[in-house]
């Protein structure tokens, strides 16, 4: 546990002094958005892939381990998605002159992040946990298979309603720095959230402990 | 494979029986699809906007918010009065219980898009007499997708506290393919564009029904064990 | 005990880290050429970006301190 939070402290004075470089990199201001959005969207869908894996194989194997799993980085991925979300349209005043678009990929964020709302909100108001867990992970499970219909649809109805405003700027192969900062930004992400994806699966488990301990002193 | 039909069977006409005595749930499907068209209608400034252009949008969010109050109910009246712990312990296994009330309820919808569909025809002045096969089938595909995920989610939200209202948050996200795809093919097929155009979007549309139907099949059962 | 000194931290020095980046920023904006209405516009790409990160550091503190303040909560009642 240790280790995990040193490490967690490394990378985050990585994080620190990388940023900082960045920022001397003088090419649109705006694009330094970048640096954090691409990152938290990365890591908002390892997140919720890591749930919706670790969900499949709970109602297999019924391990509570795989449902505290899938909780914890269900959490992160909520956190990680909003930040992608908020961050978009911030760049996207300024790179195509509109805060929203139906971009494929920002819609399927949005969807993604109502999905996972569904998932808390079954969890918490299913008196039996048990029974919560098991409602949660079905979310989870039909949210994933839905997200290659969703991609598609959205697409195609980008194809049929172009926005007339919008020029997307896909910038050509980024040089070395920016392409350097980047992946730092991806490893830093993912290392935090990995880091604090063990500290909320730890605590459940925990709480797991707490509540048998108090069921035992009752009984 | 005889014996599961028969078990859908009788599930299904236990269902619809249920419905055809009480007529809780068609009538108030039924009431909201003609009261929304009356809604809908004079929502739109005839001035500004053509009714036809955005008739096929409304048919569909009219289909789905009506859905929604019928399919919802699906296990409500089973759960209030303990009828559904036997449906659950007869020998019939889960699929088949899901496949049966997936099938009722898209029984019920289906009449109900239709009449929704007669509703809008009526109100906005739409012309769907030329391709009105192609577009019964396009709704026909559409009720059978969101069945399957209302039915599947129904089962979640009543073993829930929060009950119904949960329901629109869990299905809306998951509904996004078949709005897409059902409004685009519905809206040129009511004006009169040749059925190739759509062609695409209607096999998406069976593809996203299908693998509704096909996953909530295989997930139900782990909704309703105990 | 110590997980949650570390995750409070961690969150606080995350914080900490926003005020800083609006130090940062506004040092970038000294360079900007001050022509009135020029600057204006091109001073909201600065704002942007400084929302941006804080945004992003706000929320990944916030998940930290939050979660160090439910370990705590529950190690309070392990420890009954």
């Amino acid at each position: 546990m240790l280790t995990l939070l040193g490490l967690a402290g490394l990378i985050f004075l990585f994080y620190l002094s990388f940023f900082w470089v960045s920022t001397e990199i003088r090419q649109g201001i705006a694009q330094r958005i970048f640096y954090v959005h691409v990152p938290a969207a990365w890591t908002a869908f390892l997140a919720f892939g890591i749930s919706a894996l670790c969900s499949g194989v709970y109602l297999w194997l019924r391990d509570d381990r795989l449902d505290r799993a899938a909780m914890a980085a269900a959490e992160g991925g909520l956190v990680f998605a909003t930040i992608m979300l908020t961050t978009g349209p911030l760049w996207g005043k300024i790179a195509w002159g509109t805060y929203w678009t139906w971009e494929p990929r920002l819609t399927l964020t949005l969807l993604l992040w109502f999905i996972y709302l569904g998932y808390f909100m079954v969890r918490s108001s299913t008196e039996d946990p048990e029974k919560g867990k098991r409602f949660a992970a079905v979310v989870a499970i039909v949210g994933a298979l839905d997200i290659p219909f969703i991609h598609l649809s959205v697409i195609w109805f980008r194809s049929l309603h172009p926005e007339p405003v919008v020029v997307k700027p896909e910038g050509p192969s980024l040089p070395g720095d920016m392409l350097t900062t980047l992946f730092t930004g991806l490893a830093v992400f993912t290392v935090l959230f990995l880091g604090l994806f063990l500290f909320r699966y730890a605590l459940e488990g925990l709480r797991a402990e707490a509540d048998l301990r108090a069921r035992r002193s009752a009984a | 494979m005889s014996l599961y039909l028969r078990q859908i069977g009788a599930i299904v006409r236990k269902d619809l029986l249920l419905e055809l005595r009480s007529r809780e749930r068609m009538t108030s499907m039924a009431a909201f699809a003609v009261l929304a068209g009356v809604l809908f209608s004079f929502s739109i400034d005839t001035a500004t906007v053509r009714p036809q252009d955005v008739a096929a949008g409304l048919v569909w969010m009219t289909l789905v918010f009506g859905g929604l109050l019928g399919v919802g109910r699906t296990f409500h009246l089973e759960a209030q009065d303990g009828a559904f712990q036997g449906v659950l312990t007869s020998p019939a296994p889960k699929d088949a219980v899901f496949l049966a009330k997936t099938f009722a309820n898209f029984v019920m919808l289906y009449l109900v898009s239709l009449l929704v569909l007669a509703v809008f025809a009526l109100f906005f002045g739409l012309d769907v007499g030329q391709n009105l096969r192609w577009v019964v089938f396009v709704l026909g595909l559409g009720s059978l997708g969101f069945v399957a995920l209302g039915t599947l989610f129904a089962a979640v939200a009543t073993g829930t506290s929060m009950g119904e209202t949960l329901l629109p948050v869990l299905v809306f996200p998951l509904l996004v393919p078949m709005v897409v795809y059902g409004v685009g093919s519905t809206d040129r097929l009511i004006a009169g564009r040749p059925l190739a155009e759509v062609e695409g979007n209607i096999r998406m549309l069976g593809a996203f029904a299908l693998a509704a139907v096909a996953a909530g099949a295989a997930l139900f059962r782990f909704v309703v064990e105990d | 005990m110590r997980a949650i000194k570390i995750l409070s931290t961690l969150g606080v020095v995350l914080l900490a880290l926003s005020a800083l980046s609006a130090v940062g920023l506004a040092q970038e904006m000294e360079n900007l050429p001050q022509a009135s209405d020029l600057a204006r516009q091109s001073l909201r790409p600065y704002w942007h970006v400084f929302a941006a990160y804080t945004i992003a550091i706000v929320l990944i503190g916030g998940w930290a301190v939050s979660i160090a303040r439910r370990l705590r909560a529950v190690e309070e009642r392990l420890l009954d």
